[in-house]
């Protein structure tokens, strides 16, 4: 009979767990002697407002949580991401990766294949980008074979992607000019408090399974402040595990830039957080952790590249619960289940992800719905409970006008800690939610500060 | 499809309402934790409201969320002007937008924070579980 324990971690995907980080200051002076300009990275605006940094994106890979890829995609892997979410080498790889620049700072540069250009960051060198192909976009083409169409993937896609997603608006505003090839961190940055403690690159979110004990893991992905509902969906994804519930639940929030009117990532990370500091889930079992990445609001897209995170991190089992990932009415609200049940054939997923050719080991829990019941007496799950009419459905969206308004959120919504933390960081930043001011202060600061680090002698020029 | 606009009832607009036929209307949510008054709206009626401001949106239940505080308390004023919640409660609000025009923009800016004693949370903060690496 086979053994239905798991006893070990899954494999990073692609087989090899990518670490482009180099510690040791005298190689990376080294390696800078080899740069031929100087470039600093800049964000991605949109109307003026940032939408993306590219270092977020540096940061995961090399780091890891984007394994197998190594860098800015040249033009015939984005054409393979494009036109069948697969990388050259054949694993699963849902979005572009790129290092666009613009025509003029191109110019300046003076760049070109074979040529290793030092990125800095806040003024400091930050990486290396091994230049090996220079190509043209079209952004807007870009944002559309991102995202899909109604004729194209009309499996999922319900309304065409236009300026109110935020993600379209990411791909939109890139440069045309993209750099492809290899980053290397030479200046490793130090992650800013309160994201410190919550900064688990792939390598040592293993090690710490490991450390815990750990071989059964559930991802939950986030980007709220949890509500009771999101509390009670964690709590019971969980018990799926194998011949007991998982050994662990690994909070996953995606930080960087955001749609205004949010939560700031500093409330939803502490949020996370206070659930098992007031001890709602014992923290022997529960682990917060942030990944740096600007959403792009993809629903079944963005969930293929939260599969490559989290399995990357070790993790075993995904939730994937109604509206993952997305923004407005562009997808089917049940997308991301669809391709996670049966598969999305006009995006390149005749079967399952977990099922087809350079696909995951990690393993979907598709969750219906939560809500509270007055009769059940409990965040009842909506395929259990039949009272209708009486229970109350969970609404990111109008928690957040409650909080608008001036309503306390009543603990039947939100554990009173958790809604503490809200208040914490509202009278930090003077504003519950992501406003203009909040990104571009946070564009400033961003999640890291950069050591000091010498540039070399012909760089200074 | 129809769509849904909710406005949630404290104690003060519960007050206004007592002794009207609205006061029937009040449905509980959350187990009687929180109140509300729901107008029905034609979708048409609905993406309307949508248009009027850049962060409202339909959230997966049917209703019109995210709509600035100071158009909900218009709202308000209107049901109970109107003593209904027909759509031309929302109608009437809409044609009202231009007087709470600097409302609406003053809350994007600031939102006055709670008067909540928060000195648990610090504490529990004090010795997170998860340290930096």
């Amino acid at each position: 009979m086979p053994d239905v324990r798991i006893k070990t971690l899954p494999p990073p995907h692609g087989g090899k767990l990518v670490e482009r980080v180099v510690r040791d200051p005298q190689m990376a002076r080294k390696l800078m002697e080899k740069c031929s300009a100087v470039y600093d990275i800049k964000p991605t605006l949109f109307k003026g407002n940032p939408v993306r940094n590219v270092y977020r994106e540096i940061m995961s890979v090399c780091y890891g949580f984007f394994s197998p890829v190594e860098g800015s995609m040249t033009k015939a892997e984005l054409e393979s991401v494009l036109e069948r979410r697969r990388l050259l080498s054949g694993w699963v790889f849902p979005y572009p990766i790129l290092f666009d620049v613009s025509e003029e700072d191109f110019k300046k540069l003076g760049v070109g294949p074979g040529d290793w250009l030092l990125l800095r960051l806040k003024g400091q060198p930050f990486a290396i980008l091994e230049i090996e192909e220079v190509y043209e976009i079209t952004p807007g083409d870009v944002a559309v074979r991102t995202f899909g169409t109604p004729d194209k993937n009309p499996e999922v896609v319900r309304v065409p992607f236009d300026q109110k997603h935020t993600g379209y608006n990411i791909y939109c505003s890139l440069n045309p000019i993209i750099l492809a090839g290899k980053y290397t961190i030479i200046n490793e940055p130090k992650i800013r408090p309160p994201f410190d403690r919550f900064w688990y690159p792939p390598k040592r979110a293993r090690e710490e399974f490991e450390r815990r004990g750990w071989t059964t893991v559930i991802a939950h992905q986030t980007r709220n402040v949890p509500h009771t509902g999101h509390e009670a969906l964690m709590k019971n994804a969980a018990y799926i595990g194998d011949i007991k519930p998982c050994d662990g639940i690994v909070v996953n929030a995606i930080i960087g830039a955001k749609r205004i009117g949010d939560f700031p990532d500093e409330a939803i990370v502490e949020g996370h957080e206070m659930l098992h500091l007031a001890g709602y889930i014992k923290p022997e079992r529960h682990l917060v952790t942030i990944t740096l990445w600007d959403m792009r609001y993809g629903n079944p897209i963005e969930s293929l590249l939260h599969a490559v995170i989290r399995q990357n991190m070790g993790i075993s089992f995904h939730m994937f619960g109604r509206d993952h990932a997305a923004l407005g009415e562009y997808y089917d609200i049940y997308a991301t289940q669809i391709l996670w049940s049966k598969g999305i054939p006009s995006f390149g997923f005749e079967a399952p992800p977990y099922e087809v050719d350079g696909g995951f080991y990690i393993r979907p829990q598709n969750i219906a719905e939560f809500w509270y019941c007055p009769k059940c007496l409990e965040f009842a799950y909506s395929d259990n409970c039949n009272h209708k009419g009486i229970y109350s459905r969970y609404s990111g969206s109008f928690i957040r006008g409650l909080i608008n308004e001036g309503v306390t959120p009543p603990p039947q919504i939100y554990r009173p800690e958790v809604y503490k933390v809200v208040v914490k960081w509202w009278k930090e930043f003077g504003y519950p939610f992501n406003n203009e001011k909040y990104l571009k202060e946070r564009e400033e600061k961003l999640e890291v500060d950069m050591p000091h680090m010498e540039l070399p002698a012909h760089l200074k020029k | 499809m129809a769509k849904f606009f909710g406005v949630v009832l404290d104690e003060t607009r519960l007050k206004e309402i007592k002794g009207t036929p609205l006061e029937e209307k009040v449905e509980p949510i959350f187990g009687g934790a929180l109140k509300r008054l729901v107008i029905e709206v034609p979708d048409e009626l609905g993406q309307k409201v949508i248009d009027q401001f850049t962060k409202a949106r339909f959230d997966a239940r049917g209703f019109i969320e995210e709509t600035p505080a100071a158009f909900k308390r218009l709202v308000f004023k209107k049901i109970v002007e109107k003593k209904s919640l027909g759509p031309e409660v929302i109608e009437a609000a809409i044609e009202e937008i231009p007087s709470i025009k600097d409302q609406i923009e003053k809350e994007d800016r600031e939102l006055p924070v709670p008067d909540i004693d928060i000195s648990d949370i610090l504490e529990l903060q004090k010795n997170p579980v998860q340290k930096p690496a």
